[in-house]
């Protein structure tokens, strides 16, 4: 053991997580909650990979990463893991929850109505840079409509479904306790429904972009519509070990359903909801999901070639891993390189030694 | 009946990290993997907090079979100072109060990332390997489902014509490390990228090899005295790297797998890729008495 201390990287990888940690200084309770107040999209967004709703641990976990958001996941789901399941909650129906926000683009109006809600989408991307020159920038007070809207929406394809224009898919018979569960079971192929809706959940926002989008350029077989784009907060209904029905919390959802009516005589439809407001994703994810049936193998609409690849934990983990010394493997193949290389010089030799023997 | 009665005290993290069930799940799929040796078997893989790439498939292994009276023993490219491997093996006594070893005849777990050690293992012995990519159909095959569909048909067809359309092109198998070899007579398996010259030293070992794929949620099992045979054609001997004759310059050994260390004058000089077998080597030479184990090769030939 007297070579542990003196020898080797115990001290480099201790000092190199420091110089990282110092860029930072020091990470109190002020700054946690400021990152949870201040950047709710980013809170959102990695609640929603880590499948693990809590702001303040994600916001937490963005602060001791220093924003680097595959290592703030990484803690997350590292976190997440170790914790006990000790109940799950009833299931929500999409169309159940506190809407904030619910739009579609099939139609011009929808029962219940157009709710923009909470989006920037509108907004003229200035940047305000008087900020910078001390003029703080404090937003408008929001002015509430005179009938405010109502608190829950019904879903648009109830509607198409009682217009003969969709068919719903028959419910597996599941009972709620033994609802397929992803961090539980390794995925396989073809992958339980659940385990679909659950690996779309908690994938890459980046990723699913970038494969969704390539549906949408062309490399799918659908084009997408949006059928509908909820936010909402939904109330995590729990057993108490009484029996008694309880509220454990509201967690904000998003939810996006999107259509083609490229179908056999009717409408096909995409579906995605995740933790966390993250309407990008949700869109994109759908548009996945949407193309998944029927997909030729190998492309990026196949089910198996999304789900694997938009795994942000998995993707980041194996790509960082390159930077780990792999002297053996190629210390191997340059064996079978050189190895070639001289009987390829052997077998040129030959005609030299036919005039020898001649 | 309250909350606090059905759940334990509240601790921080389990012993080992890994949370009871996780453990469960992971000693059933180990079951599984030694009774069907070679066959990959599904599991959930837990996040640990390393990154996913960095050798959590291993970890996960190492972190439940691990206990108080256990000693680690981390390598990665067969040195224990590697940085990974220092970071591994300080997480797995940190959260097991396991002893930490560079010893292999001192250690009763090894894990170890793209070498086996030269010094024999005996029965006392689990050697965890590392696995980037449990699926030696990859190559031929980037689809799971369809790999899965071929294993159990015990389809290789296209691994031996891609061993066949190699011997054709570059007039060897070009196969480095990796080297797929088929178990039990049943199951084509891939080693990990343990190279060549590793690969034969798990036929009829006298040690139980987990390989262990987190990232890609699999694992495997070469039990003790189990057949590991490289895929090679009758007539074509399977080659290790050409070492044998190689000198370290650091301990002088001869005859076993090296690093090459390229040299400032244009030429290449050799260290002994085992490095805590090497530092055995050195201490001899310097008139200590450390013991050394039985090796696989001697004189660079298997024994």
């Amino acid at each position: 053991m007297a070579y542990v201390a003196t020898r080797g990287g115990e001290r480099a990888i201790e000092q190199s997580e420091r110089l990282y940690r110092a860029q930072m200084g020091q990470i109190d309770a002020a700054r946690v909650a400021e990152i949870e107040k201040a950047l709710p999209a980013l809170v959102d967004r990695v609640m929603g990979e880590a499948s693990l709703y809590a702001p303040d641990l994600a916001a937490l976990a963005l602060a001791q990463s220093g924003g680097d958001l595959y290592e703030a996941l990484l803690l997350l789901r590292a976190w997440r893991t170790t914790q006990p399941r000790l109940q799950i909650a009833e299931v929500v129906a999409p169309d159940a929850g506190f809407t904030h926000r619910r739009i579609s683009a099939a139609f011009k109006d929808i029962p219940g109505g157009q709710i923009l809600g909470p989006t920037l989408d509108y907004a003229h991307r200035l940047l305000a840079t008087e900020v910078l020159e001390d003029q703080p920038y404090a937003p408008p007070a929001v002015e509430p409509a005179a009938k405010p809207a109502p608190a829950t929406h019904p879903s648009l394809a109830e509607w198409q479904r009682a217009q003969g224009l969709v068919t719903t898919p028959e419910a597996a018979p599941v009972p709620r306790d033994e609802i397929p569960d992803l961090t539980r079971e390794p995925l396989l192929f073809p992958a339980k429904r659940a385990h679909t809706l659950q690996s779309l959940a908690r994938a890459d926002t980046g990723g699913t972009l970038a494969l969704g989008y390539s549906a949408m350029r062309g490399y799918g077989n659908s084009h997408p519509t949006v059928n509908e784009l909820r936010l909402s907060e939904v109330e995590v209904m729990v057993a108490h070990p009484d029996g008694r029905r309880f509220s454990a919390g509201r967690v904000k959802t998003s939810q996006a359903e999107v259509v083609t009516t490229k179908g056999k005589g009717e409408l096909r439809l995409g579906f995605t909801a995740t933790l966390g407001w993250n309407e990008v994703k949700c869109i994109s994810a759908a548009t996945l999901d949407l193309n998944a049936p029927g997909a030729e193998k190998n492309s990026p609409v196949e089910e198996e070639f999304f789900l694997y690849h938009t795994e942000p934990v998995e993707s980041s983990g194996f790509c960082i891993h390159f930077k780990l010394p792999h002297y053996v493997t190629f210390q191997s193949s340059l064996d079978n390189l050189r190895a070639a290389k001289t009987a390829k010089a052997e077998q040129a030799q030959p005609t030299d030694k036919k005039e020898e023997t001649a | 009946m309250s909350l606090s009665d059905l759940t334990g005290r509240w601790k921080a993290f389990s012993y080992g990290f890994l949370d009871p069930s996780a453990k469960r799940e992971l000693r059933r799929k180990m079951i599984k993997a030694v009774s069907v040796p070679g066959c990959q078997m599904p599991y959930a893989s837990r996040e640990v907090p390393i990154a996913r790439g960095w050798g959590t498939g291993g970890l996960q292994v190492t972190l439940t079979l691990v206990k108080p009276s256990s000693t680690v023993k981390v390598i990665d490219q067969g040195a224990d100072d590697s940085v990974n491997a220092a970071s591994i093996r300080r997480f797995l006594s940190r959260v097991s109060g396991a002893s930490e070893t560079w010893d292999t005849l001192d250690a009763t777990l090894i894990q170890s990332r793209h070498r086996i050690p030269e010094e024999k293992l005996s029965r006392d012995q689990i050697l965890i390997l590392q696995v980037p990519n449990p699926e030696p159909l990859r190559g031929v095959e980037p689809n799971m489902s369809t790999a899965r569909q071929m294993h159990a048909d015990a389809d290789y067809g296209r691994m031996w014509l891609q061993l066949y359309e190699q011997m054709v092109r570059s007039g060897r198998v070009m196969l480095g490390a990796s080297y797929p070899a088929m178990v039990n007579g049943r199951h084509v398996m891939t080693p990990s990228p343990i190279p060549r010259w590793d690969v034969k030293k798990l036929h009829m070992a006298e040690h139980l090899t987990i390989l262990s794929a987190g990232r890609e949620k699999r694992i495997f099992a070469v039990p003790p005295y189990t057949r590991v045979e490289p895929l090679v054609f009758d007539d074509v001997p399977y080659k290790v790297e050409d070492h044998a004759h190689l000198t370290c310059a650091r301990s002088g050994v001869t005859g076993y797998f090296m690093n090459e260390i390229p040299q400032e004058d244009g030429s290449a000089g050799y260290e002994v890729s085992d490095s805590h077998f090497g530092i055995k080597a050195i201490d001899a030479r310097d008139g200590g008495t450390p013991t050394v184990g039985q090796t696989w090769y001697r004189n660079g030939e298997l024994a």
